[in-house]
């Protein structure tokens, strides 16, 4: 069933990453960036949070909102502004959520991220929930009634803490005072959650582009300008309000708990809590395959401490040989390693990488199949180029790219590419090589355009030969929704190399001992 | 370079921003229903002390005697809280029938009393009756001023502080028996709250501004 489930997630996500992509293109479509677009609503939070915090009375905590509301200029927006970033935050992390469920990105060594990413969201909506309190409107009012109705089932308390809002006396300084507390102390506990989060990643991204993260935060202050946020008259405890204004993003679980006794509603979010934290065990797969952890060979490994470098999980150490050779060896913990294949194209001596994804396996696989179908093109009037792509790439962009005569080889990611598999396709007879890679954020591998484009273009190892003419390969981007841009890439790119002189087929019998002979040089500088 | 597709793209992008940022704004105010538009309600809320219920027994000079000095003590009581019994009528309708002890283990603790009843607005009368379940001669607190010794020795001026902690205590206590009966106008969404005064020792009304006692 949750299979199932989730086998409908992915083609669901990629419909609305298509949409997205259509709509604002694949550079600054906010889906891909929902995880680090929840990072910039946190710092929109933390400004305006300071703001707030300045002119906000513990004694007077309504006049003091609604006084900041009046102010036209600068209290208004600022708080609805503050609102609306929460509302963003929640929202961004649960989109950023189901996207590493549908991607099945939520296990293994993905586990601790999984599980602090639902801490800091849990975080966050208690947050909201005691910003919300802050203000002492009605909502407020209902808000904290709720939540004195859940804790006064629970044998913690010898009063009952919903007597506070009885009306006997005024809701005391010292209510106010625990619940500004908690607003203030939950970001610092949400900011070590984050740290956890990002903790297992080499080089995490926190935040979007420079001008996403500018255009995420003008859109919300020109929301917060042009519908401000709501204020309810005031918290009264003896009035029975008909109606309240309520916030779906980050209180959407106000109706439902309301009719619900106490217990049953800490039953249910245990379930939910449950059900989260189970998420990383029930999507595991057993790690072979495509997905078996990487391997070093060590009579390869020349010790040149490029693959611990581009790991993006640092995964790989370096570590003493057993022989008698006198460099350091790779290593890698099949505990951390997520088998996204990145450090097989960091190898030149082609000494690691996941099983069947190694350079080596690559250049297997061209003589097999690549080679031999460049050979049946070169008789053709347009010999073929060759195409890879990532094997997440959507299988309309292959088809379509099939059917302009392009010879298309998936590899498990762009960032997985051995350059020598470049050079051995246009030895083998290709004119030109293409090579399409996911939209950066949407790497699974999280770096493969990345350092795909630096081991191609600008020497990084395993770097492309100097004797490979660079016009003959290009790096293109394949999003799902922008099939035009993928075929406009490849027929430029198809036009550009079309102009060249025809290369010689000159065969691959050097390619490997090449790369070989190259990482040593490196490995003695 | 700026083409018609481009303009497109943008207005199209704006266009499902603003949708987007609308909705959210839409969704920070959405009204949700509370209370019902034609109610009120009598809310019932106070803390006090319960009684306590003690059968005290005088100790022979023997008994007092066998006892290290520091231990001795001329009555030894034993003892519960005393529990109550809530009843609150509206109208003549028993809306409220029910038993109210203190808190804590042994139920020793103050009692916290927080109740609530729909009541439909307009003129109603208030019934309300909190009082002691526990008969009145299982109270002994009586028959600790009668210890037959004289208040001499190591005893001296020990009755007089013993009878004014127990009457401290029984001051601290809520009084055996309480009762409000008393009719008011409820206006829709009004909340009539009933509390206990320490200082008068007797239930009073909390009203808002928009209420107002039937003479
Ligand atoms: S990149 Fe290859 S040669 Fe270099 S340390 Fe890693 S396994 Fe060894
Ligand atoms: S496959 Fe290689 S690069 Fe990817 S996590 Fe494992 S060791 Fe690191």
């Amino acid at each position: 069933m949750t299979t199932r489930r989730l086998r409908l997630a992915r083609p669901t996500l990629a419909a609305l990453d298509a949409v997205a992509n259509r709509v604002y293109g694949w550079r600054w479509n906010p889906i891909y960036q929902s995880g680090t677009v929840a990072v910039v609503t946190l710092l929109v939070l933390l400004a305006t949070g300071l703001y707030l915090l300045l002119v906000y009375r513990l004694g007077a905590p309504f006049a003091s909102v609604e006084r900041i509301t009046q102010d036209l200029w600068l209290g208004r927006w600022l708080r609805s502004l503050h609102r609306y970033a929460s509302d963003a935050f929640v929202i961004a992390a649960v989109v950023h959520a189901w996207r590493m469920l549908a991607q099945r990105r939520s296990w293994g060594p993905r586990t601790l991220a999984w599980v602090s990413g639902g801490v800091v969201l849990a975080a966050g909506l208690v947050e909201a929930w005691t910003g919300f309190v802050m203000v002492w409107d009605a909502f407020a009012e209902r808000l904290a009634r709720e939540g004195a109705r859940l804790f006064d089932a629970l044998p913690i308390f010898s009063e009952p803490l919903s007597r506070i809002f009885a009306g006997e006396v005024a809701v005391p300084s010292a209510f106010f005072f625990v619940n500004l507390f908690v607003h203030i102390g939950l970001p610092l506990g949400l900011g070590v959650g984050l740290w956890l989060h990002v903790s297992r990643l080499a080089r995490p991204t926190l935040l979007p582009p420079r001008t996403l993260s500018w255009a995420v935060v003008a859109a919300l202050t020109v929301a917060a300008i042009v519908w401000p946020a709501p204020l309810a008259d005031a918290a009264d405890p003896l009035r029975l309000a008909v109606a309240t204004p309520i916030n779906l993003a980050t209180a959407w679980w106000l109706p439902w708990s309301e009719q619900l006794p106490p217990l049953t509603v800490f039953a249910l979010a245990t379930v939910v809590a449950l059900a989260f934290l189970l998420v990383p065990s029930l999507t595991a797969r057993a790690r072979t395959g495509m997905l078996a952890p990487s391997v070093v060979d060590p009579r390869l490994c020349t010790g040149c401490n490029q693959c611990p470098q581009d790991c993006p999980w640092e995964a790989i150490t370096m570590v003493a040989r057993t022989d008698d050779r006198p460099t350091l060896v790779a290593l890698v913990d099949p505990a951390l390693c997520v088998s996204c294949g990145i450090c097989a194209g960091s190898c030149a001596p082609m000494g690691v990488g996941p099983v069947g994804s190694s350079g080596r396996d690559q250049l297997d696989a061209i003589r097999l199949s690549t080679v031999p179908a460049l050979r049946v093109s070169s008789d053709a009037p347009i010999p073929s180029n060759v195409v890879f792509c990532c094997a997440e790439a959507p299988a309309s962009h292959r088809e379509a790219l099939r059917a302009r005569g392009a010879l298309v080889r998936e590899v498990r990611c762009a960032g997985n590419l051995h350059s020598s598999a470049v050079e051995l396709a246009l030895r083998g007879g290709a004119p030109g090589v293409m090579v399409f890679a996911c939209p950066p954020r949407d790497c699974a591998g999280r770096e493969g355009p990345k350092w795909l484009g630096e081991r191609l273009f600008n020497e990084r190892e395993a770097e492309l030969q100097p004797r490979v003419d660079r016009r003959r390969v290009r790096v293109g981007t394949m999003a799902g929704g922008d099939l035009r841009g993928t075929l406009q890439a490849f027929d430029d790119f198809a036009r550009d190399v079309a102009t060249l002189a025809p290369l010689p087929v000159s065969g691959d019998q050097d390619v490997t001992q090449d790369c070989v002979t190259s990482a040593d040089a490196g490995g003695r500088e | 370079m700026i083409t018609a597709r481009t303009v497109i793209r943008a207005v199209v992008a704006l266009a499902v921003t603003a949708a987007g940022l609308a909705a959210l704004a839409a969704a920070s105010a959405v009204r949700l229903p509370w209370h019902g538009a034609n109610t009120a309600a009598l809310r019932l809320s106070w803390s006090a002390h319960p009684e306590r219920i003690e059968v005290c027994r005088a100790l022979s000079k023997a008994e007092v005697e066998a006892r290290n000095e520091h231990m001795r003590q001329r009555v030894e009581c034993d003892g519960k809280a005393a529990t109550y019994a809530l009843r609150v009528r509206v109208d003549g309708a028993l809306l409220g029938d029910e038993v109210v002890q203190g808190g804590g283990l042994r139920h020793d603790r103050p009692m916290h009393l927080l109740q609530s009843y729909a009541v439909s607005p307009g003129v109603r009368r208030i019934q309300l009756e909190f009082s002691r379940r526990e008969r009145a001669s299982d109270d002994s607190l009586r028959g600790a001023a009668a210890v037959p010794d004289a208040d001499t020795g190591i005893f001296a001026g020990r009755a007089a502080r013993e009878a004014s902690e127990r009457g401290r205590l029984t001051r601290a206590a809520v009084p055996p028996r309480l009762t409000l009966d008393t009719a008011i106008t409820f206006a829709p969404q009004q909340v009539v709250l009933v509390t206990f005064d320490p200082d008068g020792r007797r239930l009073v009304l909390r009203v808002d501004t928009a209420s107002r006692r039937v003479p």
